[in-house]
């Protein structure tokens, strides 16, 4: 008997211990090291293969692309591509790559480089859940020579460059690629950036040490003395213990703290805030213009002039998300038009539901020929949308509507009750530069289109916008009619601009971030004496 | 009394192989109703997968086909179970790797983490259990009262949250974050989890032992001269110990399988965050791979309990 519990305890004690040693594994800190905050866990991080916008955070900084946009104006400057021509026809690209580069394990940089990336990322059994589909409709890459590469596309395709800027498609190591294959290689990451890759333990950390032989940057880093040497991220999904991993010094950097906590660190002694605008489609309810009573005009209009957007905004993400206008961030390409009738009226809003035929029933609720105005709101569990959501259904309610809200917990839940076709509104948003991002909502055959339009209009504007390569005023001016449309159909019911509201220790200096919003420009990090 | 020549007697060994056998179905229907139950809530993989929303349609269900989601459910749950008979756990639709390796690098900080907790939840429930009952009318053995209820009450995502909070309130004044980061990846979350297993330890304990204190023997060991103290504890306790073991083997399972608030609260990595994100981003392989070695676990502690049930209560042995 007693021996039996002598056994009982040596194992318990002996799992204590083992336990122990593992949680008191020290992290060795370097002379300079930077410990970043991530916000999500992703679930592969191979850019190539995986779609996650937490990945590119590190990631950016590991790779170079054949070309960078300078994170002020959007434009498209020289990366691994010392230049490059569009043929007429815009269906050819050309890049002449630069000589002097090679990989973090020492293979050269070259054509063939290239090719073998390209067709990493479009090989069918990879699974590609990005980048395959960042390149639109290519058909072919080749090497002219050493230095030389050519992209054959199928139509044109404006949003190319965008898409070659991005870390999705940075150049990997032919050889770490074929070493590691589709499965391994996120853990063993080569490119030719300012950092190279350290360790991945997912779940936990992902560390980088500075590359010394970068000499090939792009113009838009500035590269000044004292480079940070090492980098580690770790990740924070409670957004609780975001602010409490900063201010107790085991993060110098974190992104999207919730407002009231951005709120407390903003201009204080040893913390600052950074809140960065990220472009693409707003928070914002897609309207079902299938289902009644949404097919109705009048009633979407309504439904958008009853919400008073500035105040749900400012309620739930403080003061640091603007109110948004339009189908797109205000800083992407299109500057949406003002548009009174977005404005909150709510007056009027009772107005045009009683032209409409909606009359006020007992207990409130409108009726048209005895049928209540019920609406069915579908809006994602993450990024403040339930509370958006709940202010929402208060105001439509106010209007005189029976609104049932459904919380989906995740995208693919999202994206079934999308499918099943009795929801009414939708909430969702989508992050990018590039304003082609609306093809996919708004065009009839849209993998997305939510909001169920067909409208020859809006079709011929998207795909001719998708195709306009080097004329971007042209191309301004289509989305901007793009635009007009979906206000004047009233197909959405924009909310807010993205802000992530980074929080950052006063000794780190010069954070920056790239033009598409999420990724930071480690080199140009600087460590405060 | 003899028993009778052609009639079987089973054993423990018999015992034990009918509770192998039980936790095999037990997984079994466990990784059948999450098959179902993942492809009816769970939502469309392939949205998940395109969040973005960069794919066209064609792209969409190339990509379908490509990882075999475009079969029906009944292969594809075939399938699955085929692979299962050959220990084959399928690969992550979003990594490709195989299922096995993805939960195996989960299960070093989850044990570490479990066992922490375990010990914790032991030594918290074991003294609150006994000094409640030992000490039932003086303040001491009310307040060890009042802490199990807290224990049961509180959730871990408060408790763990304040206790974060305390910590960087303590030691703000002390630089050095490595001290204070080695303390918070272990040594807080196994007592932030430990206290919310005590409760229930406690309770059991308390009440085992009240009521084993009343008993005649107790009397008569007194009565013998046996010192109050240890002894006559141990005497008392050890009836009151069997239910104990089976609810420590339940949150020994539950807490070996991972833990997903403290997991996220505490940013560590563990099986229960690797769950819950397979779930939400529909990596349906995984999730399943996590539900078939969580029943695995949870039978594997059953057996465990009931021997160390045995060992500790003899008057056991005799009902097998």
């Amino acid at each position: 008997m007693i021996r039996h519990n002598r056994v009982f305890v040596a194992v318990l004690v002996a799992a204590v211990l083992s336990g122990v040693t593992i949680g008191c594994a020290s992290q060795s800190a370097g002379d300079s090291l930077v410990s970043y905050g991530l916000t999500l866990s992703p679930t592969g991080i191979d850019p190539h293969l995986n779609a996650s916008l937490e990945l590119g955070i590190p990631l950016s900084s590991v790779y170079d692309t054949l070309v960078f946009q300078d994170p002020e104006t959007g434009a498209f400057v020289p990366g691994l591509a010392q230049e490059w021509t569009v043929s007429a026809d815009g269906l050819e690209y050309t890049f002449s790559l630069r000589h002097d580069v090679t990989f973090h394990d020492g293979t050269p940089f070259n054509a063939e480089a290239v090719v073998t990336n390209f067709d990493y990322v479009l090989n069918p059994d990879n699974h590609s859940q990005r980048a395959a589909f960042m390149m639109g409709p290519i058909e072919g890459v080749q090497a002219v020579d050493e230095y030389t590469v050519r992209l054959s596309l199928g139509q044109p395709f404006a949003p190319l460059l965008d898409s070659l800027s991005q870390v999705y498609l940075g150049m990997a190591s032919p050889l770490a690629l074929e070493q590691w294959g589709p499965a391994e290689y996120q853990f063993h990451q080569i490119g030719t950036g300012p950092y190279r890759f350290l360790e991945y333990v997912p779940d936990d950390h992902l560390s980088l040490v500075r590359n010394p032989d970068y000499n090939w940057g792009p113009s838009i880093y500035k590269r000044s003395q004292g480079e940070v040497e090492s980098f580690v991220f770790k990740f924070y999904e409670d957004p609780a213990t975001r602010l409490l991993a900063l201010q107790g010094g085991q993060v110098d950097v974190i992104g999207e703290l919730p407002p009231r906590d951005a709120a407390q660190i903003e201009g204080s002694d040893a913390f600052d805030l950074l809140p960065v605008a990220i472009p693409g489609q707003p928070l914002q309810l897609m309207f079902n213009t299938r289902q009644p009573p949404t097919h109705d005009l009048q009633v979407r209009r309504a439904l958008i002039m009853g919400v008073d957007r500035a105040s749900i905004v400012r309620t739930v993400f403080g003061n640091y998300s603007p109110v948004a206008i339009g189908p797109l961030a205000s800083n992407g390409l299109s500057p949406t038009p003002t548009n009174a009738n977005l404005d909150f009226d709510q007056a009027a809003a009772r107005q045009i539901l009683l032209q409409a035929g909606w009359e006020a029933g007992l207990g409130g609720t409108r009726l048209r020929q005895g049928i209540p105005l019920a609406l069915d709101v579908v809006v994602p569990s993450w990024g403040s949308n339930p509370e958006v959501g709940q202010l929402i259904e208060a105001a439509w309610e106010e209007l005189g509507a029976q609104v049932r809200l459904t919380v989906a917990p995740g995208f693919g839940q999202l994206k079934e009750m999308q499918a099943a076709g009795d929801y009414n509104a939708i909430g969702y948003n989508t992050f990018g530069a590039d304003p082609d991002l609306l093809r996919s909502f708004f065009h009839s055959d849209g993998l997305y289109n939510w909001t169920g339009v067909d409208h020859d209009g809006l079709d011929r504007l998207l795909d001719q916008a998708a195709q306009t390569t080097g004329d971007p005023d042209t191309r301004r001016q289509l989305y901007e009619q793009v635009s007009s449309i979906i206000q004047d159909e009233a197909l959405i019911l924009p909310v807010r601009d993205y802000v992530d509201l980074i929080g950052y220790n006063r000794r780190v200096q010069g954070l920056q971030f790239s033009y598409q919003g999420w990724f930071p420009l480690l080199i140009d990090l600087r460590l405060a004496h | 009394m003899v028993p009778a020549p052609d009639r079987f007697a089973p054993g423990p060994l018999a015992a034990v192989f009918r509770r192998i056998l039980q936790g095999l179905l037990t997984a079994w229907a466990a990784v059948s109703l999450t098959f179902l139950a993942l492809r009816l809530a769970g939502g469309d993989p392939i949205a998940n997968l395109l969040a973005q929303g960069l794919a066209s349609p064609t792209q969409a269900s190339n990509l379908r086909r490509a990882l075999g989601l475009d079969q029906p459910i009944w292969t594809q749950y075939l399938h699955y179970l085929g692979g299962l008979v050959r220990g084959d756990l399928g690969v992550s639709l979003y990594t490709s790797r195989d299922v096995s390796t993805v939960i195996g690098e989960r299960i070093p900080p989850t044990a570490a983490l479990a066992s922490a907790g375990l010990i914790v939840a032991l030594l918290i429930g074991l003294i609150l259990g006994v000094t409640a009952a030992w000490s039932s009318r003086r303040p001491i053995g009310i307040v060890a009262g009042l802490l199990s209820s807290l224990a049961l009450t509180l959730p871990v995502a408060v408790t763990g949250v304040l206790s974060i909070l305390g910590l960087s309130l303590a030691f703000r004044a002390i630089p050095g974050a490595d001290f204070l980061a080695n303390l918070q990846s272990l040594v807080l979350p196994a007592f932030v989890l430990g206290f919310a297993s005590s409760g229930g330890i406690a309770r059991l304990v308390q009440t085992g032992l009240t009521e084993s204190l009343n008993k005649p023997y107790i009397l008569a060991a007194k009565a013998r001269g046996l010192p109050v103290g240890a002894r006559l504890l141990w005497h008392a306790l050890r009836p009151a110990l069997p239910p104990v073991i089976s609810l420590t083997a339940l949150e020994a399972s539950f807490l070996f399988s991972g833990t997903v608030v403290t997991e996220t609260v505490f940013s560590r990595p563990g099986l229960g965050r690797l769950l819950v994100t397979s779930i939400l981003r529909g990596d349906f392989p995984v999730a399943q791979g996590i539900v078939v070695m969580a029943a695995l676990v949870y039978t594997g502690g059953h057996i465990l309990a009931d021997l160390l049930a045995l060992a500790i209560d003899p008057r056991l042995r005799r009902l097998i």
